[in-house]
């Protein structure tokens, strides 16, 4: 236990670490940049680079805004206290006085190159250029108000250059006032993060966001407005016209002209707003309900359930897989802009079907821990088919609701390239408090029953929340690819799949065989923690994406499972399901 | 924290076999009302509650816990002489190796230093001024006028000075002068000079009339006293932009400290400071072993003496425990007693480099010539000699970086006496400056400070 002691002398107090602080309070410790820093802005040390003198770096040269009688070393510099006390000093005390010159060892330089004055940043570094020792400045004073009387002479001042630091203690000289230091730090509570260069306070606030639903707009269940480029326009949270709905430009240079600037920043931060889920949100915020659906009766009918939502995750993720595949190779087209959506579509598919695989396993892993839990009387098993049937919206021209009265509308899997209405397809299955959420959502209502193991509802949790996801992603991809002919970006419109036989065909199938099998694996052992066989999975998965890729130059789609060609296509089969 | 254990100038890698007596102390501890604790590296003072003084007391472990809790400066290790070893930014110009007193206890031999009354010629102060601004690199100096007695070469020391005042406006490195002088000889045309260019002047008396006088004389037994006083008086009463200065030499016939400084208060002096004489050609006269109790008695008096004038709101007087409270609370921690060599060099009237103005035409404290320049090789050589972690019994000494070991010249002439007088003299000066802190906080720059 450390005694209590009292520092008493100059290097006593410097070694001395008062318990509570922080090391951040010591200088050394310190990150103390130019930047202007956050603990410590050595810029404000050369403001006081004269003796008796406080000056600030401004755009049209270093301006004196203050004279300091009381500066100590004013003590080792008579000559110029006296100066400072005398006619000089009084002249300095009125009107705007900048420095002129500098001169230090025979060399002089003028704060006015070139006819224009010295920016802040030169002119501050010109000074932090002084040695110790004399220095001579010359000062005029300018005129800043119309009819000011400006007769006076230029004042030559010299003196030593002040000594920042005591030479043998290290401690700052005693001229600083406290807070004289840390006055012009980062405030990122304030406006210092519209400025941010080093990006550090940028990183914890919003720059572009989605637009908040502009009222009376036909919006989704969701909260999302229904029209998607509406909902999907980027726009610069920072803009001054807060009614704007321009996108945001896509550099800083662009946008910087119709941002706020400090000032308002300072005057208007209720105008800037909230943002939840990457979307502005002026209104009371309100969280999706939870939804209100009815437990499963038991376990085993959860388990059945899960078996079933498994079926559907992987059916839908390799519709979504086949679909990328038929985008064609942006290295492949001469636009720029065809280029860029095509990568972007590609990568936002592609996002989303892995994201479908982890759910996959997600629902294979609930039935694991069921089983492991005890909880069920039948054993289930991994789940790794295919469902028959995918729910489809029934009438594109209005969004899905749900419930719905005349049952849910389905159709079998399908693999097919990415026609426009095969995206809506998609569209439809994500939908948000679509079929897909309503199943889970009675799953997790059931999951939320004391008689089931506590951290099992969160995964079904986070089924539901990237449902919403896929369902903005596949809007944006409709978005980019609006206006554009399917022949422009797909390989072919038809792209079959590889017919038997087909040797790259063959070979991305026992691939895809062979994951499963790896999969059956680890998702009967509950392979979560080990996951030597997910491993080995994946490292498949990357073999299986070069044959995909492989079969796609050839416009030829990996044969997953038997798939109705795309002209043969029934209508959707309508089917009443209880839900 | 690794001790450094030094071993006849070596650093002996730890865990080597050396006997506790010889390890340097951490910290000293200074008992009292207020307790205090004094860190050895860096001079750190701390004020201590009582029970915390009690437990560190007799326990090193509580000791190193406290220092262990300390942001320390890593101190140079290595032995050798301060580095970078930069050009002397001070000289003192030995223009006159004569003077017109003969003082009993003169180290330097009426001003001749053993050989033949000499005068510096103005080539050969201009030469080292020269020398001193150039290689200053802008840096602020001093340039310094002793002997014997400077004002006997008038002519010289105020050419000296116009040039140094020609070099400095050339070079922008600013100039300070000082000179030490019996006072017996300025004239109005001196004293123009002091005030004008701002000098530290070093009076050397050494009490009122009496007491001065009793070793102070010219050669035709006339009082060195009045002779000072009267041509001192103008400077006195008005000193201008000077700083005047009394230095009092101390002899064992009477080791009284405060008589000596209310006697030069009285005729006028605000800055009194005393010296024990250590060495002197005629016998009988440096202190003894025995001497020095009475002699620090003696110092503690007169400062008790500053105390009650301080709370009177009266300024101190008494320089040798201003400059002990000025150099405590920075922290003051040299290895060295005095910037000799390093910092400082002094001029014979030949143009020849010694140390100090103490060892000047000493062969052994050569350090070079105005043709040749100084030699950096002899400076590190003396300065690695005189560090005080080289030294005995110095180096296992609490106060050695306040004390730096001695002037060099008096403990090679006569080695180290007084030690006990120095650590009891900074003991007392420490609990001084740690009420003082408290009690008088604008004497040190500070306002109220809590405890």
């Amino acid at each position: 236990m450390i005694p209590k002691i009292f520092p008493r002398n100059l290097t006593a107090r410097a070694a001395t670490l008062v318990a509570g602080n922080p090391v951040t309070t010591r200088l050394e410790s310190g990150v103390g940049n130019c930047f202007p820093g956050l603990e410590f802005d050595h810029r404000n040390l050369d403001r006081r680079f004269f003796p008796g003198l406080i000056f600030e770096f401004t755009a049209t040269g270093p301006r004196l805004v203050n004279v300091d009688s009381n500066d100590p070393e004013l003590k080792g510099e008579p000559a110029l206290k006296k100066t400072l006390s005398g006619k000089d000093g009084k002249s300095l005390a009125e009107g705007a006085w900048f420095i002129q010159q500098i001169t230090q060892g025979g060399t002089s330089i003028l704060m006015k190159q070139g006819g224009n004055d010295l920016d802040a940043m030169t002119s501050w570094r010109l000074v932090r250029c002084l040695q110790p020792g004399k220095v001579t400045i010359q000062l005029e004073r300018r005129r800043v108000t119309a009819g000011e009387n400006i007769s006076q002479e230029p004042i030559t001042l010299s003196a030593n250059r002040r000594n920042y630091v005591d030479p043998q203690t290290g401690v700052i000289s005693t001229a600083y006032a406290p807070g004289e230091l840390t006055q012009s730090l980062c405030s990122p509570w304030m406006h210092d993060f519209r400025d941010c260069a080093c990006f550090y306070w940028a990183s914890n606030h919003p720059d572009i966001v989605l637009a908040q639903d502009p009222p009376g707009e036909p919006t989704l269940p969701s909260g999302a407005p229904e029209d998607p480029s509406l909902a999907l326009t980027p726009i610069d949270w920072l803009r001054t016209d807060r009614s704007s709905t321009k996108p945001a430009g896509a550099t800083e240079d662009e946008n910087r002209p119709g941002q706020m600037d400090h000032y308002e920043i300072n005057q208007r931060w209720q105008d800037l707003a909230i943002v939840l889920q990457g979307r502005e949100i002026s209104s009371v915020y309100q969280p999706r309900q939870p939804e209100t659906a009815n437990p499963l009766a038991s376990p085993d009918a959860l388990a059945a359930r899960l078996s079933d939502l498994a079926k559907l995750e992987h059916a839908v993720a390799l519709e979504y897989l086949y679909a990328r595949y038929s985008l064609k190779d942006p290295a492949s087209v001469a636009s720029r802009d065809l280029k860029d959506a095509l990568t972007f579509a590609q990568h936002e598919i592609f996002l989303v079907a892995v994201s479908e695989m982890r759910h996959l396993r997600w629902a294979n892993q609930l039935i694991w821990s069921l089983e492991h839990a005890g909880l069920l009387t039948t054993k289930v098993g991994p789940s790794l088919g295919i469902a028959d049937q995918i729910p489809v919206a029934s009438d594109p021209s209005r969004p899905p609701q749900l419930p719905s009265i005349k049952g849910v509308e389905t159709r079998p899997p399908q693999l097919r390239p990415l026609l426009p209405e095969v995206l809506q397809d998609f569209i439809a299955v994500e939908q948000p408090s679509g079929f897909l959420d309503g199943q889970y959502s009675e799953v997790l209502a059931t999951l939320r029953e004391p008689k089931y193991p506590p951290t099992l509802e969160q995964l079904a949790a986070r089924i539901i929340a990237d449902g919403m996801e896929h369902f903005s992603r596949f809007r944006q991809v409709q978005v980019v690819l609006t206006n554009r002919k399917p022949t422009d970006y797909l390989r072919s419109e038809t792209f079959p799949l590889a017919s038997a036989g087909d040797g790259d065909g063959d070979a991305a199938l026992n691939t895809y065989n062979q994951i499963l099998t790896e999969l059956d694996e680890a998702y009967v052992s509950g392979d979560m923690e080990d996951a030597s066989h997910i491993a080995v999975a994946r490292a498949l998965m990357f073999q299986l994406d070069s044959q995909a890729r492989k079969l796609a130059a050839r416009s030829l789609g990996v044969p997953f499972f038997p798939s109705v060609p795309l002209k043969k296509m029934k209508s959707p089969k309508k089917t009443t399901k209880k839900r | 924290m690794d001790r450094l254990v030094i071993l006849d100038g070596r650093v002996a890698p730890p865990g080597s076999a050396v006997s506790p007596s010889e390890t340097p102390p951490l910290l000293h501890l200074l008992s009292g009302d207020r307790p205090l604790a004094f860190v050895v590296e860096g001079s750190l003072l701390f004020g201590l509650e009582p029970n915390a003084f009690a437990s560190m007391q007799d326990n090193p472990a509580a000791q190193e816990e406290l220092i262990n809790s300390l942001r320390l400066r890593q101190r140079n290790s290595n032995l050798a002489a301060p580095v970078p070893l930069s050009a002397p930014n001070s000289i003192s110009l030995n223009i006159a190796q004569s003077c017109n007193l003969s003082c009993s206890y003169c180290y330097a031999d009426e001003g001749r230093f053993g050989g033949r009354a000499s005068m510096m010629s103005l080539e050969t102060a201009f030469a080292a001024i020269d020398r001193l601004f150039a290689e200053a690199a802008g840096q602020r100096v001093t340039v310094g006028f002793i002997g014997g007695e400077p004002f006997l070469n008038r002519e010289v020391l105020h050419a000296s000075v116009e040039h140094a005042v020609v070099r400095s406006r050339e070079t922008g490195s600013t100039v300070g002068f000082s000179a030490t002088t019996n006072g017996t000889l300025l004239t109005a045309f001196d004293l123009d000079l002091i005030r004008r260019h701002s000098f530290s002047v070093s009076v050397s008396l050494d009490g009122g009339a009496n007491t001065n006088d009793r070793h102070r004389r010219s050669f035709n037994g006339k009082s060195g006293f009045q002779a000072a006083i009267r041509s001192l008086q103008p400077l006195l009463q008005n000193s201008g932009k000077a700083r005047i200065a009394a230095r009092c030499t101390i002899t064992r016939e009477d080791l009284r400290v405060l008589d000596r400084i209310d006697a030069l208060a009285d005729a006028g002096f605000s800055e009194i400071g005393v010296s024990p004489l250590r060495t002197s050609p005629e016998p009988g006269l440096a202190f003894r072993d025995d001497d020095w109790l009475i002699f620090l008695d003696e110092m503690v008096r007169a400062a008790e003496c500053e105390k009650e004038r301080l709370r009177s709101r009266l300024p101190l007087r008494f320089s040798n425990l201003a400059i002990a409270l000025k150099q405590l609370h920075a922290g003051y921690n040299k290895p060295l007693p005095c910037g000799s060599a390093a910092s400082y060099v002094s001029v014979s009237t030949r143009g020849e480099y010694f140390t100090c103005h103490r060892t000047i035409d000493n062969p052994g404290f050569n350090l070079g010539n105005a043709a040749s320049g100084l030699s950096l090789e002899k400076r590190e050589q003396f300065l690695r000699s005189r560090h005080v972690d080289r030294q005995e019994p110095c180096r296992s000494c609490w106060a050695r970086y306040l004390c730096g070991g001695g002037c060099h010249a008096e403990v090679l002439a006569a080695g180290r006496s007084g030690c006990d007088y120095i650590r009891g003299w900074l003991e007392y000066c420490l609990r001084f400056y740690d009420q003082a802190l408290s009690e008088f906080p604008s004497l040190f720059g500070e306002g109220e400070i809590a405890s």
